[in-house]
């Protein structure tokens, strides 16, 4: 049963948000692992089954971007909703332009985010 | 004593006497056959010895057949005229020999240690003969001058001849031709001690060698010791006054007494003209000080002299005058009371002009406060989003957490301990955020920077100077190499100031928990290629991992405990803003580097900067250690 609900990865530095996000996700009936940092996320076994990945832009070493460069040069093709805490209207633009299905700030709304994985389930 | 005698029926000093003396002096004058013409009152003051004999004649016969208490008179009123000593004694001598017929007479004066003749006087006698004597030592102990000192007894000359000289000794030099020495006397002071001599000459023409004067002798050696003590203390008196009124000058200090039962208040000159009162024209009064007093610090300047009359003992003041001119003065007052043998309080003072000092520290705070100030302006733009930053990721918690929570209570059946697991952190995360905002609510400020042309080299230094004693206190040595000639900057001096201030202290905190080696800190400048300048500074701390030095200038990140991570942050800022560079690099040893390049100022800079250059040095020139820690903070 578990194994059918598809799975969201959160990778985000902030400890806050590693703690209620997932909790959320799974009200949302997703299936959700959290990670740290990039490093991390790219060393689990979750990599390839990950229908989402929920990247936080701003992190210490590798940041959002890097992984979803990083992830591109590997040919792993995972949808990404962003979601930064910094209030910096040009963020969006140049994410979406860059392939991410969403870009949300922090705070964000469970509407928002529900229409955003959505969004990305859609394209998967 | 071969060849002369004390001389008989006289005390050491030649005082006692008196009034006897005094009778037979006149008896002795009357009898000489001298006019009864008295003159009495003040002598013309006249200065330096006398060779003119025959002004000296005409002197002394105005004077023949004075009494003793006339000639008292007559010397104290040169001294009180203020004539100088060899005057005084001078004119004793010329009295003496107008009174005693047949006699001159002379004074040597001796040094204060009594060893020496430092002058000698006596209008009687060749000026060559006195010069002789000066500067000879006394203790010809064998010679009639040697014994009377010794002796402190008159001594009558027998023998002139082998009595003023004497083979193989310091020669007492002989009487001038045609003069025999007769008598002479100790002058000695109350307390004994040798002070002068006083030596009376016989004229050789004089056939009579009756002993009869020496009774007027003593009376004379008297005024003589009383004119030459009174000279020496008030020469005493006006050596300490001058050397008092000397350092008071040079400590910028004035003294005052205020005897608090009669309100008598006697003021040093200095104060007079402290206070702009002219004490010739007004009396020094309390009320007259009171006006003088800034109306601000008047209430409590009337309390302390209320508390004074109370009876406290000493007291300390600080406040202002305001003078007529409206100009403002600081003064300093210091106070000891003391109470006499009557029980009335008097207070002894001293008043400092701190004026200096205080518009010094006045225009230090307020540097102080504009550094801090433009500290904080410097930092809004990166606070701005680092503020953003920090409160959104609680706030994210804060939402996300909620959300759940409401699902959670939504659902059929509801997750009550769910809910109320995500309502904690919700709390929590709150918490948080307002603990961000509060550490962030104090470097709230205004903003502007301005640009001028600037010495970098000169910049660095005044920041140097204003934190060398932070540095010193963490026990940092530091270095600085300062290129010889650096083309001047373009930019805001306070901010760049800024910057290099807190990589002094981030050094600075990086070496305090290093004790196996020493702390240095070595700053330099030099110019980097053709058109900018670059200022390092390289400390011997902790460095940090190469892999973290990307991390180093990110707002929020510190490795300090009691750091915010926000100075790189802003410090990179500020350099980007002149279009420059800050960057870290660890040291081959032990330490990291941190340098900035800024690009030169455009060339017609340079002239303008030597203007620029002399207001700068005014405008920063130190800062407090709060300052400094407050600067690091961020």
């Amino acid at each position: 049963m578990m194994a059918k609900r598809p799975l969201v990865s959160v990778v985000d530095d902030d400890e806050s948000v590693r703690e209620s996000l997932p909790d959320l996700l799974r009200e949302l009936g997703y299936s959700v692992r959290a990670f740290s940092s990039a490093e991390e996320f790219l060393a689990s076994d979750c990599v390839g089954e990950t229908r989402c990945l929920i990247l936080d832009i701003a992190m210490p070493s590798m940041t959002g971007p890097d992984l979803q460069q990083e992830l591109t040069a590997r040919g792993q093709e995972i949808p990404i909703v962003f979601i930064t805490a910094q209030a910096d209207e040009t963020v969006r633009p140049r994410s979406l332009e860059q392939g991410a299905v969403e870009c949300l700030f922090k705070p964000f709304s469970d509407t928002a985010l529900f229409e955003a994985l959505n969004a990305a389930f859609r394209v998967s | 004593m071969p060849g002369f005698q004390g001389a008989q029926g006289r005390d050491h000093t030649g005082r006692e006497a008196g009034l006897n003396v005094n009778r037979r002096i006149r008896h002795e004058v009357a009898d000489g056959g001298g006019s009864s013409e008295r003159h009495i009152g003040l002598l013309p003051p006249r200065h330096g010895e006398s060779s003119n004999s025959s002004a000296a004649e005409d002197r002394a016969a105005t004077w023949v057949g004075l009494g003793i208490a006339e000639i008292s008179a007559v010397v104290g009123g040169l001294i009180r005229q203020g004539s100088p000593l060899p005057v005084v004694l001078t004119t004793l001598c010329e009295l003496f020999d107008a009174t005693v017929k047949g006699y001159s007479s002379s004074v040597l004066l001796l040094d204060c240690t009594g060893a020496r003749v430092r002058s000698a006087v006596g209008s009687g006698l060749p000026v060559s003969y006195m010069k002789q004597l000066e500067g000879k030592r006394v203790s010809w102990i064998e010679t009639p001058f040697g014994a009377t000192i010794n002796a402190k007894t008159p001594v009558i000359v027998l023998d002139p001849v082998s009595d003023t000289l004497r083979e193989g000794q310091e020669a007492a030099p002989a009487a001038a031709p045609g003069l025999r020495l007769h008598e002479v006397s100790p002058i000695l002071s109350l307390t004994g001690e040798p002070l002068g001599i006083f030596a009376v000459y016989q004229r050789e023409s004089n056939p009579d060698v009756t002993c009869c004067h020496s009774a007027l002798i003593p009376q004379f050696t008297h005024v003589a010791s009383a004119a030459i003590e009174r000279m020496r203390s008030d020469e005493a008196f006006k050596r300490s006054a001058a050397l008092l009124e000397r350092t008071q000058q040079l400590s910028s200090t004035c003294c005052f007494s205020w005897r608090v039962e009669t309100d008598e208040i006697s003021w040093s000159k200095g104060l007079c003209q402290l206070f702009e009162i002219d004490p010739a024209n007004v009396p020094v009064t309390l009320e007259l000080i009171g006006a003088r007093i800034h109306s601000e610090d008047r209430p409590s300047f009337h309390e302390m002299i209320e508390r004074a009359k109370s009876g406290v003992s000493d007291f300390e003041f600080e406040h202002r005058l305001r003078l007529p001119d409206n100009a403002v003065k600081y003064l300093r007052v210091v106070a000891h009371g003391t109470r006499d043998q009557e029980g009335q309080l008097e207070y002894i003072g001293a008043v400092q002009d701190v004026t200096h000092r205080r518009h010094t520290e006045e225009a230090l705070a307020k540097l102080r406060a504009e550094l801090a100030r433009a500290a904080r302006v410097t930092s809004l733009g990166v606070l701005t989003a680092a503020i953003a930053h920090e409160v959104n990721q609680p706030l994210a918690g804060i939402v996300t957490n909620a959300s759940t929570c409401r699902r959670m209570l939504a659902a059929d059946p509801p997750d009550v301990e769910g809910a109320r697991e995500t309502a904690r952190r919700t709390i929590r995360d709150a918490e948080r955020a307002s603990q961000i905002v509060k550490r962030l609510r104090a470097l709230f400020c205004k903003k502007g920077a301005t640009s001028e042309p600037l010495d970098l080299n000169e910049a660095t230094r005044e920041v140097v100077a204003l934190s060398l004693s932070e540095l010193e206190r963490n026990k940092v040595i530091v270095r600085t190499e300062l290129a010889g000639e650096l083309p001047p900057v373009q930019g805001d001096r306070v901010q760049l100031q800024q910057v290099i201030l807190n990589l002094f202290l981030n050094a600075s905190d990086a070496m305090s928990g290093i004790d196996d080696r020493s702390r240095q800190l070595v700053i330099r400048t030099e110019r980097d290629g053709g058109n900018r300048v670059r200022l390092s500074v390289r400390d011997t701390g902790v460095g940090f991992e190469p892999q973290g030095v990307d991390r180093l200038f990110d707002a929020f990140y510190t490795t300090k405990s009691g750091g915010m991570g926000i100075g790189l942050s802003v410090s990179r800022c500020i350099i980007e803003s002149h279009k420059g560079r800050l960057w870290a690099t660890p040291n081959e040893g032990p330490g990291a580097t941190f340098s900035f390049s800024i690009p030169c100022g455009p060339q017609d800079v340079t002239a303008a900067l030597t203007g620029a250059r002399s207001l700068g040095a005014i405008g920063t020139s130190a800062v407090t250690n709060a300052e400094g820690r407050h600067v690091r903070s961020l």
